[in-house]
């Protein structure tokens, strides 16, 4: 598999816990790139800034792409533009907040 | 390697400050609860100004109100305004010397009032500390915002509240040719509605739209919400001095336009949230506002009708602290407390390996039960009071003692997950 899908892939398992729903299906990721060395770049936003678990979710985003074999380093750039919106997330996230 | 620090800097405070706090609140409260229910006689002759009384009082609105809205404050303002606290050494010893001195305070009010003032010196030192911190914290906000604005004039108000608390305790203790009921009401008022709804109202903006996800509001009343508020205190605070029936009308009403345009916009929020389902604790936070918002309207038409019944009064302001300010306070503790143990004990392994959700450190349907509980005790306890009922005052503080104690247990459930 390459390794931007394995990052992708990974990161499915990194869950917001006050909804508990996935960062990938809320929308909150933006580009993964993936340089020579295998260094991670993630660029990601959050559904507000000030989130609470602003460091909590930053922080699994890293462990997870670690988790992976061979990765070098990981920089993961916070940002609030473009700011994240309800039309980000998967038809499942959405599914998942209707209940 | 988080780049981007300017955004991405951490936020989070030491979880044990806010934690102490919210501890030291909860004893707080049941102690003052076990305190009301001992004078349950007291309270349904509607006799609020008695030692006992006061010192319950003390217990309930600085040690379980402020202590647990300074530890909320620890954890959401480097959340919320993106900017963390100035010292967090200067936050534990201000967390030592309010609770010395709230202790003391509350005590000496009930056994030796004449005292009074020593232990009143005290608080005022932590608070002037706690205070200080919030300045040099808020200083280094980069970008400022409405919030802001509400937060730092209920800040203002609370350093004026305290000012005007010492001059009562040494009104007491000393004597001072002051006008002792201006003084006493402008303390009351700055401290509820100024100092307790301001800061509550302005969290809120905050609070409402990220506990329930919601997306595309406006806030557009959010500033007319803030200046007729702050007019409605000011024209209350000189109407208290010049004794002016009309100028109280006017300051009512302001108040009740600027808590109605707060509410229209937390219920455009509410309307335009994703999460259709919303946690019960904050469902409780939001119904609070409508008790807000009812004591407003009632303050109004009192006002509008001359009707100046003291005992009505009363119990109208201590409605307002237990349905608004304090229901408010115990929905989010049962989103704060959870959030900080989470984050102490599972942080650190998300994305390594698989971690409960919020939802779970804390039983909510044993909270709706607690929550129902409080309203029934609060209400009930109103209604007795005011029909002057001992036995049924005795029943409901009662109510409001037993589920305290429950209420303080569920929290502390939280720190066994």
């Amino acid at each position: 598999m390459d390794l931007t899908k394995q990052v992708e892939e990974v990161l499915y398992g990194v869950i917001d816990p006050d909804l508990g729903i996935n960062i990938v299906d809320l929308g909150l990721i933006y580009n993964i790139e993936i340089d020579e060395k295998n260094g991670v770049k993630v660029t990601m936003t959050l559904t507000t800034p000030g989130c609470p678990l602003h460091d909590s979710i930053v922080g699994g985003v890293e462990s997870a792409i670690y988790f992976i074999d061979g990765i070098d380093k990981v920089d993961v750039q916070l940002v609030w533009q473009p700011a994240w919106s309800p039309e980000k997330m998967s038809p499942k996230a959405k599914e998942m907040l209707m209940r | 390697m988080v780049s981007n620090p300017g955004l991405a800097k951490k936020s989070e405070t030491n979880i044990k400050l806010p934690l102490s706090f919210i501890l030291f609140g909860l004893g707080a409260f049941v102690l003052s609860q076990l305190i009301l229910f001992l004078n349950s006689d007291a309270l349904s002759n509607g006799i609020f100004r008695l030692p006992e009384l006061l010192m319950g009082a003390h217990f309930l609105l600085l040690g379980w109100v402020v202590m647990v809205i300074m530890g909320a404050m620890y954890q959401l303002v480097p959340v919320a305004f993106l900017t963390p606290i100035w010292s967090e050494k200067l936050g534990f010893i201000q967390l030592f010397i309010t609770g010395i001195g709230i202790v003391m305070f509350s005590l000496l009010l009930g056994f030796n009032l004449s005292h009074a003032v020593y232990g009143g010196i005290v608080v005022i030192c932590g608070i002037l500390l706690f205070l200080w911190q919030m300045v040099m914290t808020l200083i280094s906000q980069e970008q400022k915002s409405i919030m802001t604005l509400f937060v730092t004039t209920a800040l203002f108000c609370f350093l004026i509240t305290i000012i005007a608390g010492l001059i009562l305790a040494w009104t007491i203790s000393f004597g001072l040719s002051l006008n002792y009921t201006a003084i006493l009401h402008s303390h009351i008022l700055l401290g509820v509605a100024g100092w307790f709804t301001l800061l509550i109202i302005g969290f809120s903006y905050k609070m409402v739209p990220m506990f329930s996800l919601s997306h595309g509001f406006s806030m557009k009343w959010s500033k007319l919400a803030f200046f007729s508020y702050t007019i409605g205190l000011l024209s209350l605070i000189v109407s208290f001095w010049l004794e002016t029936s009309v100028l109280q009308t006017i300051g009512w009403l302001f108040s009740w336009i600027g808590f109605t345009l707060f509410a229209l916009d937390m219920i455009e929020i509410i309307k335009k949230r994703l999460k259709r389902k919303l946690d019960r604790p904050f469902t409780f936070s939001l119904i609070a506002i409508g008790y807000g918002w009812l004591v407003h309207s009632t303050t109004v038409f009192l006002s509008i009708f001359s009707i100046d019944h003291q005992n009505l009064w009363s119990w109208l302001t201590f409605i307002y602290i237990i349905s608004w300010v304090m229901f408010s306070i115990l929905g989010y503790l049962y989103k704060i407390v959870p959030f900080l143990w989470w984050t102490y004990k599972y942080s650190g392994q998300v994305g390594k390996t698989k971690v409960p959700m919020l939802k779970d450190m804390i039983n909510e349907k044993a909270g709706t039960l607690l929550f129902v509980l409080f309203t029934a005790g609060v209400f009930g306890l109103t209604i007795a009071g005011l029909l002057q009922n001992k036995v049924a005052v005795q029943l409901f503080q009662g109510t409001m003692l037993v589920t305290s104690i429950l209420y303080a247990l569920s929290i502390l459930s939280v720190l066994r997950k």
